[in-house]
Parts: structure tokens; C-alpha cells; sequence
């Protein structure tokens, strides 16, 4: 184990020094995003004032002004593009010089990942996450902290991470097969923000469709842990939901596995 | 045991044949046409533990190909490798702790780290115990003279440095097989000299199995025990460079510039049959035969006594003609 720590660290502060190279745009990126959650915020301030109900779909409003802000941080927490440059590797063939080295390739995107995320959570988590307990604290109406919720929180927001990072694996693997087709992530990471509840809640939507969005694995990214977080399940439902969860990351890392022992195959490094 | 078994080792590439023009490429997009080209055709060989292979051929012959199925990034089509008694395709991690690869258009070095932290990493990710680390540095060190820009970052170095330095980290973890591509392409007649002196040094001391590809037949002279000759992905050669020379080193070539361009007209080398062939460009007539059949002498006092000549330079047989001269015949025939 010591050795397998050894053996990954330099990728760990590789990532971390990478992180603060990249400070500024990561902090004008955050910003946007705050920016965001902020428009998100008065957007349903203006739905909640002008309906006659103080609930809408089981949301209070201040139930409703956590959900966004927790599921902003969340999404931050959570968010994995450690492997977004494997297309480009495939096609440039630099990736080659990642396969000769006597690593696991997935390990190598994942500490590479660990170290710039060790920053960007460490800058943000303070002034977020702390503003998030502030108004739980002194709000009116908000949920009450409960230090079971919050430790279900963060385990679930951890599996989410982890589910995120094999699913961006998976995907990212298919830049083997279809070298020249490669655009963008734009419309995944669309149907992703959209299926994952960082938009709106699922619980919103018509119950058919969050019946079939609550089992697909999207929800396992973002929903499960906030809802976790906000109190929302009842003991039975957070087994099944954290079941869940599990269930998708076993599935995404043998995914990745198998996708990875074809995709092997089909490369082929030009130049040189 | 060989250290390195080839066994009818082929790669097909599957182009996709582009269209011109928007509609076409609209259409290769929705029902592409592939073409297979054959890139390594049926390469069997051994090599034993401790030798230099040089691995030469013309660009596009299919080295760098080859290099790249024995070091297990591409996969081949059909045959296989044996290196180390391992397949380099079905155990990746294991195979890759025992070799080292050096692709002389690529670094595999990390762009943004100073030299001395790429070592450290390498020394990681190899797990190289401190003793053999320091060791090994000394020794790379004073080879390779690495000393006066190991604090830089990689991207500022020379061509030539960041060759250096691409060798001595394809070596700090003492590899049982090391792989050369091009390792000398562009750099200067010292810096080549430092690689050729390192190369051949690591092999003595450690017995390390090098296959090397160049297209400089001074390094395969100064290296290599033995060549193997490709073209077209084929092999058209495998033995020692004394038997390529003997082998083919018996084409000689001598160039007659003529006082009339016309006279050429009055060449008559028909008593030599077909061990002789000739062509001209104005002035100059080149004579190309084999010196096995045709004596220099007889060649140049017949030349004498049909035209008037001003000037004559008889080419001297070294490989890198040999060489070219092996390729020009077989692109002649492939035409
Ligand atoms: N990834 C690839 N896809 C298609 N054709 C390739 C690819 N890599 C190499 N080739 C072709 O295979 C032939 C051999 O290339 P290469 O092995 O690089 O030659 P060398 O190293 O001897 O110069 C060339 O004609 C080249 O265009
Ligand atoms: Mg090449």
C-alpha cells in the first residue's frame, strides 16, 4: 500500500501544482458559477412568491434556496474531467506514452484528478459550504442541522464522485473507437445537469419520468447525496438510494474495464 | 532463449478513402470507404539477450510500426511478439517494467517539469531503490552530460538535450530490452556521438538487448552486430553488415562526363550483358554494375575507346549507397 501511494504521489502533486497554475481561471470559473446559482436563486424566489402554496413538490422555499446552493457545491465536489484529455491523446498519440509507463491508466487520470480537486474543493469548501451552514443556522424555516445527514452527505457525495469519474472514464474510452467523430462533451454534460437534478429537482418533474430518473444513474451524481443531506429520505428509501448508488460505481468501474480492453485494441498511434 | 521472438508479425491500417468536396465528405461521414494498407507484412525474427539489432529501412517502411506492436501500443493484426517472455499486449503493466522505448519524435517526458523531478517521478513509478537511483544518475550523468540543464524544464531544452535526456529516462530503470526509434534523427554529429557512446556502453555493462532503427548507417556501422532490412513492410534483409556488404556491396557505380553530350550515342556495353546498365543526363553518363562480374578497369578502358571523356569519379561501395540503391531497385519494380 505504501508503495502504491509512492507510486501514484507524484501524480497527486502534479495534479495539485497544475491546480494552482490554473488558479485564476478555476477562480473566475467558480465565480460564473456562483453567479449562476444566484440567478438559479431568484428564479424561484419569484416562482415561490407568486404561488398561493408555501410548498411546491415537497420544497419549502428555504428547503428550496439549500437544494440550490448545496447542489451547486455539490456539483463542484463531485465533478470529474480528470480524463477529458484522452481524446486529444488518442489523436496527438501522446496517449502511448501513458501506456508504456507501468501504471494503471485509469489510476493515473484518477490522482492526477485527486490533486487539483484537493485544491479547488479546499478554496471553495470554506466560503460555500460555510455560508450553506450559516443560513441553515440563522434562517427561518430551514431544516434543522443534523450530523447524521451530514455524514450521509459527504459519503454519498463521495460515491457520487467516484461514479462520476468511471462514468467520464467510460466515455472519454470511446475516443478509441470514434478518433476523427470527436466534437465536445457539450451534449453530455447538458443531459447530465439536466437528468442529475442539478437544474431542477427531480422531484418536480411528472412522476412517470422521475420514476425512470431516479433509477437511471444520473441522479446517483447529484440528487441522492442532496436530498440525503436536506433530510428528504425516510430510513428504508436512503438504504435503497446509497444501495443504489453502489450499485451504479460497480457497474461503471467494470464498464470501464471492459470498454478499456477493447478500446486497447483498436488504437493506433500515428506519427512517429 | 531469444529475448526477442518475432513470429509473422502483420499490420493492416484501415484508411477511411476521403471524398473531395463538402457533398463527399458528407458522404464518407455517413458510409465510409476504407482501404487496407498493409504496413508490416509477415516480420519473423530472434533476437538473442545481449545484441544491437539495427532495424533500417526508407521512410514509410514500416519501423516505426513494428517498434510500436514490440512495444505493445498497437496491437498487430496477426502474428505476434514474444519480448521477455512476455506478450505485450495481454500484460501491459508487467511487460512495460522491463523495457525501456525511446520514440525520437515524441518526448516522454513531462512537459512542465524541471529534468531532475521527471527523474524522481520515473524513480516512482519504476520503483527504483535510492542506491541503483544515485547509481544510475552518475552514470547517465556523465554519459550523456546531462548536468548542465537538469534544472530546467523540459520544454526549454534543445533538441538534442531533451534527446539526451528522453535516453537517459528510457534507462534509469535498467530495462532488459531497450527499444531505439530514431533516437539520433536531426541532432549533431556530438550529441550523436554521446548517444552512440551511452547506447553502446549500457549494452556492454548490462548485456541490454537493443533493437534500434536510424536511418543513419553510421550508427547501425558503430552499433550494430547485425541488421535487419525492411521496405515496404517487408523484410528484404537479415544478417551481418560484413554480409550485406558482401552481398550486395559489389554494385559499383562510376560517372563519366563526356566532352559531347551526343557521343552518348556511340555506348555500347552489350559484351557485359546484363551486369551492367547505364544512364545519362547530358554530359554525364552513370555506369552501375557488378564488380563480381564486370572489372572497374574494363568498364572504364571500353568507355575510353568509344567516347571522349573529361572527367571520371569512381563511387565507393559504403552501406548507405548499398542501401539506397536496394530501395531504388525495389521502388522501381514496385512502379
Ligand atoms: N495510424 C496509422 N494509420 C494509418 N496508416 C499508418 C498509421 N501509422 C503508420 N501508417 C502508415 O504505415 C506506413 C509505415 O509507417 P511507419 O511505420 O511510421 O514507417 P517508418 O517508421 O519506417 O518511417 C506508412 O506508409 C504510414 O503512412
Ligand atoms: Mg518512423
Amino acid at each position: 500500500m505504501t508503495n502504491f501511494l509512492r507510486k501514484y504521489r507524484p501524480f497527486v502533486s502534479a495534479g495539485i501544482e497544475e491546480a494552482i497554475v490554473y488558479r485564476a481561471n478555476f477562480l473566475l470559473f467558480a465565480l460564473g458559477n456562483t453567479l449562476g446559482a444566484f440567478v438559479t436563486y431568484f428564479l424561484w424566489k419569484a416562482v415561490f412568491q407568486s404561488s398561493t402554496n408555501s410548498s411546491l413538490s415537497g420544497f419549502t422555499f428555504p428547503e428550496m434556496v439549500l437544494y440550490i446552493f448545496l447542489s451547486f457545491f455539490t456539483g463542484i465536489l463531485t465533478s470529474s474531467d480528470g480524463s477529458s484529455s484522452v481524446g486529444d491523446e488518442v489523436k496527438d498519440g501522446s496517449i502511448a506514452m501513458r501506456i508504456l509507463k507501468p501504471i494503471s491508466f485509469t489510476a493515473n487520470y484518477f490522482y492526477e484528478e485527486i490533486g487539483s480537486k484537493l485544491i479547488d474543493v479546499g478554496v471553495l469548501a470554506v466560503p460555500l459550504f460555510g455560508g450553506i451552514l450559516i443560513y441553515q443556522i440563522v434562517g427561518t424555516g430551514t431544516p434543522v442541522l443534523n450530523l447524521g445527514n451530514l455524514l450521509l452527505y459527504f459519503f454519498s457525495a463521495t460515491v457520487a464522485y467516484l461514479i462520476n469519474f468511471y462514468f467520464n472514464i467510460c466515455f472519454s474510452f470511446t475516443a478509441f473507437f470514434f478518433r476523427n467523430l470527436w466534437g465536445s462533451n457539450v451534449l453530455k454534460n447538458a443531459l447530465v445537469i439536466f437528468m442529475s437534478g442539478s437544474l431542477v429537482p427531480l422531484a418536480f418533474f411528472p412522476p412517470v419520468l422521475q420514476n425512470v430518473l431516479k433509477v437511471l444513474p444520473f441522479s446517483s451524481l447529484l440528487y441522492t447525496p442532496v436530498m440525503l443531506y436536506l433530510g428528504k429520505y425516510s430510513m428504508q428509501q436512503t438504504i435503497s438510494v446509497l444501495l443504489l448508488q453502489i450499485f451504479w460505481l460497480i457497474f461503471f468501474i467494470f464498464l470501464a474495464k471492459i470498454i478499456w480492453h477493447f478500446a486497447i485494441k483498436h488504437l493506433s498511434i500515428q506519427g512517429g | 532463449m531469444s529475448m526477442i521472438e518475432v513470429s509473422n508479425l502483420t499490420k493492416d491500417f484501415r484508411k477511411t478513402i476521403k471524398s473531395p468536396g463538402l457533398v463527399g465528405a458528407f458522404k464518407s461521414l455517413i458510409k465510409p470507404k476504407y482501404e487496407t494498407f498493409e504496413a508490416v507484412k509477415n516480420l519473423s525474427f530472434e533476437v538473442p539477450k545481449g545484441e544491437i539489432l539495427g532495424f533500417i529501412g526508407a521512410n514509410g517502411a514500416g519501423k516505426s510500426t513494428t517498434i510500436k506492436m514490440l512495444t505493445g501500443i498497437l496491437t498487430p493484426t496477426s502474428g505476434y511478439c514474444r519480448i521477455n517472455d512476455k506478450i505485450p499486449q495481454e500484460d501491459r503493466q508487467n511487460y512495460v517494467k522491463d523495457i525501456g522505448v525511446v520514440f525520437g519524435q515524441r518526448t516522454q517526458l513531462w512537459w512542465d517539469l524541471p529534468l531532475r523531478e521527471t527523474y524522481s517521478v520515473l524513480k516512482e513509478i519504476y520503483n527504483v531503490p535510492d542506491k541503483n537511483f544515485y547509481k544510475r544518475m552518475d552514470f547517465l550523468n556523465e554519459v550523456l552530460d546531462l548536468n548542465d540543464f537538469i534544472t530546467s524544464p523540459v520544454r526549454t531544452l534543445s533538441l538534442g538535450q531533451r534527446m539526451r535526456a528522453d535516453i537517459a529516462a528510457s534507462l534509469l530503470h535498467n530495462p532488459k530490452v531497450l527499444f531505439l526509434d530514431e533516437p539520433t534523427i536531426g541532432l549533431d554529429v556530438s550529441v550523436k556521438d554521446k548517444i552512440r557512446h551511452a547506447i553502446e556502453q549500457i549494452n556492454q555493462e548490462e548485456q541490454t538487448t537493443i533493437i534500434l532503427t536510424t536511418h543513419d548507417l553510421g550508427d547501425i556501422e558503430l552499433l550494430c552486430n547485425r541488421v535487419f532490412m525492411i521496405d515496404h513492410g517487408q523484410e528484404v534483409f537479415d544478417g551481418t553488415i560484413k554480409q550485406l556488404k558482401n552481398r550486395f556491396g559489389h554494385i559499383r557505380e562510376i560517372e563519366f562526363e563526356l566532352v559531347n553530350a551526343e557521343d552518348a550515342n556511340r555506348l555500347n556495353f552489350s559484351q557485359f550483358g546484363s551486369a551492367i546498365e547505364y544512364s545519362q543526363n547530358e554530359k554525364n553518363v552513370r555506369v552501375k554494375f557488378d564488380s563480381s562480374k564486370v572489372s572497374v578497369p574494363d568498364v572504364i578502358r571500353l568507355t575510353l575507346s568509344q567516347v571522349d571523356v573529361q572527367d571520371i569519379s569512381v563511387k565507393d561501395a559504403d552501406i548507405e549507397d548499398i542501401v539506397r540503391r536496394i530501395f531504388r531497385k525495389e521502388a522501381a519494380e514496385h512502379d
